[in-house]
Parts: C-alpha cells; structure tokens; sequence
C-alpha cells in the first residue's frame, strides 16, 4: 500500500462568490485500525489563509510547523499577510527541496487574496508541482469519490451558506465509499470579514 | 596611549579595557533615545525619532520598535543597519524555537542567546562590535511581564525602568528618583511622557517625535493573549497634552501658594 495511504485522509476545497471553503474528514488510523477521530489536518495560517494537508500524519505535523515558521518569518519581515499565490509558491519550493526524499502530504492552500479579497485555492503533489484552480481542489485517499461528487455538485458563484452545504455533502458522501476517511469531518468556510467552522455529524465508521 | 590598544577588538588595554566595545557605547550614546518601563499590567517602550525629514516616506509599523514574535518586542538604539542585522537575527531565533519546541520562547533565553552573538565578536574574527544596545520588553508564562537592555558587549540586565541613547544618563538618574513602586500601564505612560519631555534635546515634544508601544495581555486562561500595541499619534499627543497640563497646574498652584504667603507676610507685617 502507497505510503500516503498509510494514514487515511478526504480533503476538499472549493470556490464560492467571494469565498472559499476547505474541508477535511477527522480520522487518523494505522491502515485499517482508527487510532483517533479528532485529528487536525487543516491549519490556520492567517485569518484569510487556510492550508490542508492530506498524506502522512507525522509529515502533517511537521509540515504544518515548518510552514508556520517560514510565514511567522515572512509577516514580521514585512509585516503584512501573504498572499495565497505567494503562500502556494513558498510550499512548492519547501517541499522541492526534498526532491529525493520527500515529505508525504500533498498540499491544499485555500484563502482570499488579503487586500482584494479575491478567493484562490490551489493544490499541489508532494514534489511541489502546483495545480491552481478556480472550481475545486481534492486531496487524499478518496480523490476519486470527491473528484466525482464534486463535479457533479459545484456550481460558480455560490454564496457562502450554499458553499457549505455544497462541500460538506460531497466530502461526505465520498468519505462515506472510502474505508480509510471518515469519523467526521470539519468545515472552514473563509469569507471576507469572518471564517466560520463547523464540525459536521457523520457516519462514525 | 589609548591608541595602541584600540585598533583591534580582540585585545584588552593596560588599564583592563575593551576600547573598540566602550567606542561602540559612545556610538550609541549620539543615537535616539529609548526609554523602556514595566507596570505591573504591561510592559512599554518609548523611542524617539530622530529622522523627522519631510522628504522620507511614510513608516510601516514603526521605525525603531520591532516586533519579534508574539510575545516579544524590541526598540534599539545605535546603527541602525546593525539593529536590522540583529532583528532578524531574533526574529529566526524565535522562530526555530516555535518550530522545535511549539511554544513562544521565554523573554530571557531570547536575550541571551543575542548577546552570546554580541560578545563573539569582541572576543573572536577580528570584526567590530555591533553599535547596538537594544530594549527588550515581552510577557512568558515562567516571569510575566519583563523588560531587558542588552549592550554591544554582550552584557544584558532585566530592568524595572531604563534608558538607551542620548542623555540616558539624565532619564536613568530621574528614574531613579520618580519610579517608585511598580505603577499601572496608565502611570507608567504618563511617567515615561515626563521624563521623555525633560531629556529631549528638542524644545517641544509632539507626537511626531516620538513613538511608545504598549505589551499587555488580554483575556484569561486558555484564551489569554498577548499584544503588542504602537500608540496612535492621537494618544501620544493627548498624553503630552495631559502632561502639559499637570505641569501648568502646578505652576498656577504653586504661584497661588506664594501669592497667599505674601499676602500673610503682609499681613502679619501689618499687624505688628
């Protein structure tokens, strides 16, 4: 089984009038064992910046610290947020470093541009190659179930209520054909003045 | 005499000195002046500021008040391309501690660990000192709120109030006089108006002057959070203003006070 399967993970973004939102399941497990249901895969990089990281859970850790610092860096520096375009970018080049012995996520980065609020989510693999889009982003071990739940359920410009419901049920039902996600899920939905997070009620299995 | 033993950093003269680091002092001493003071509910800064050019663009944040991390900000005094090198320098170092141990880094250890650059370079490299003394002021869950000065040698102390810069022999002597025991935030900002106001070289203080930011905790428990405020050019110029006023209240009180002993001389004068 591939290393980045190892964990279990169903992440999605998605783009909304003047808004993002960005969601993941909870489940950490060792292959079929579930060892916790209330696992963070979604950080907080600033109050209009979210990065998900789907793959292996101690490269979910140490990922999400390293990411922390160069940002903390970068915002004292110049002393302004970053902008998701510069945040996606500074991602790929962290993790080309370690071309040849990788860290195992693969990146999702959803935010609004901090100044004119433009919505931006972006993915990339575990090498950095970067893939913006202006629909929607999945990630983890169910791709294939969200890629068809969410081609089949995005629609543009939906406003931020729509948005969630529109994300939630197609993290939820394609977590639901996916033995190694699931245990519940967590929504951030990023609007201008406010991000809103909502734990959903799941299928706990 | 001195002459002989003051090229090179690395050697101590006959008398027992580093010249090269008491030199960078005096560098310092011609710099802006910067007043750091804890209170028992925070911890602020004051500094001036020397380049009031017309010409030179708008400041970001703040020209001499650098922020480090969340919990940690500094003010410098002395060569400012030497004060950009250390501030960076902080900022890393309280960034690596984040990322190794996952919490803000206690206020002394960040400190310490400059200094330990500072003094490499009196002792090793053949390289000048750093003309900086820097005023740290920041809030750890192991001391509170906390306020250190660190010199070009390397040396560091935590201080109650202090001074760097120009006349900082002036504001310390007056410090010791008028801070007593721990004031508020409010207090200490009127305290740190007065004695800025009698140690300026320039006749009249206005809030194009000088800078003052605030450190002080908000909230409780879990949510509790620290934050570093730079005052608005408003509540600088409406605490010179209270300043000002309490300065004309005493004046008028004290001539009221004299007017009514002359007039008790007179009159005890008259009765006899």
């Amino acid at each position: 089984m591939s290393i980045l399967e190892y964990n279990g993970v169903g992440m999605v973004a998605m783009v909304g009038k003047e808004c993002v939102a960005i969601a993941a399941d909870r489940r950490l497990g060792i292959q079929a064992q579930t060892i916790s249901t209330d696992f963070q895969k979604i950080f907080r990089m600033n109050d209009k910046l979210y990065v998900g990281l789907p793959g292996l859970a101690t490269d979910v850790l140490s990922v999400s610290a390293q990411l922390r610092y160069h940002l903390n860096l970068f915002q004292l520096k110049e002393n302004r947020d970053m902008k998701p375009k510069a945040f996606m970018n500074m991602v790929c080049i962290e993790l080309y470093k370690n071309r040849f012995g990788p860290y195992f996520v693969e990146p999702v980065v959803a935010g609004l541009d901090p100044k004119t609020n433009e919505p931006f989510i972006a993915g990339m693999d575990l090498i950095g190659c970067p893939m913006e889009a202006d629909d929607f982003i999945v990630g983890g071990t169910c791709t294939e179930q969200l890629y068809g739940m969410c081609e089949s359920l995005w629609k543009p410009d939906m406003e931020p209520d729509d948005l969630f419901e529109t994300i939630s049920q197609a993290l939820l039902n394609a977590v639901d054909r996916d033995a190694l996600s699931g245990w519940g899920c967590v929504v951030h939905v990023i609007e201008k003045d406010k991000v809103t997070t909502r734990t959903l009620k799941a299928r706990m299995d | 005499m001195a002459r002989r033993y003051d090229t090179r950093t690395t050697i101590f003269s006959p008398e027992g000195r580093l010249y090269q680091v008491e030199y960078a002092m005096e560098a310092i001493g011609h710099a802006g002046t910067c007043l750091g003071m804890l209170a028992s509910d925070g911890v602020l800064l004051a500094a001036e500021r020397k380049n009031i050019n017309k010409l030179l663009d708008d400041v970001i944040f703040s020209e001499k008040i650098y922020k480090l991390d969340e919990n940690i900000a500094c003010s410098v005094a002395g060569i400012t391309s030497d004060a950009n090198v250390l501030t960076s320098y902080l900022r890393e170092t309280a960034q690596k501690f984040r990322l190794r141990y996952k919490e803000c880094i206690p206020c002394e250890q960040l400190v310490m660990d400059l200094c330990d650059i500072k003094q490499m370079y009196t002792q090793f490299g053949g390289m000048r000192p750093f003309g900086v003394s820097v005023l740290y002021m920041g809030w750890d869950p192991h001391y509170g709120f906390q306020l250190y000065q660190s010199d070009p040698s390397g040396n560091y102390g935590g201080w109650k109030a202090t001074c760097i810069g120009s006349n900082h022999a002036a504001a310390v002597s007056m410090l010791k006089q008028e801070y007593q025991e721990t004031p508020n935030l409010k207090e200490a900002l009127a305290l740190s108006v007065k004695i800025l106001y009698k140690t300026l070289d320039s006749t009249k203080l206005n809030s194009e002057k000088v800078e003052i930011a605030t450190l002080t905790r908000e909230g409780s428990g879990d949510k509790a959070k620290t934050l570093l405020r730079v005052l608005t050019a408003k509540e600088v110029d409406d605490l010179i203003a209270d300043y000002l006023r309490q300065v004309e209240e005493k004046k008028q009180e004290k001539e009221r006070l004299e007017k009514e002993k002359a007039a008790a001389a007179a009159a005890a004068a008259k009765s006899s």
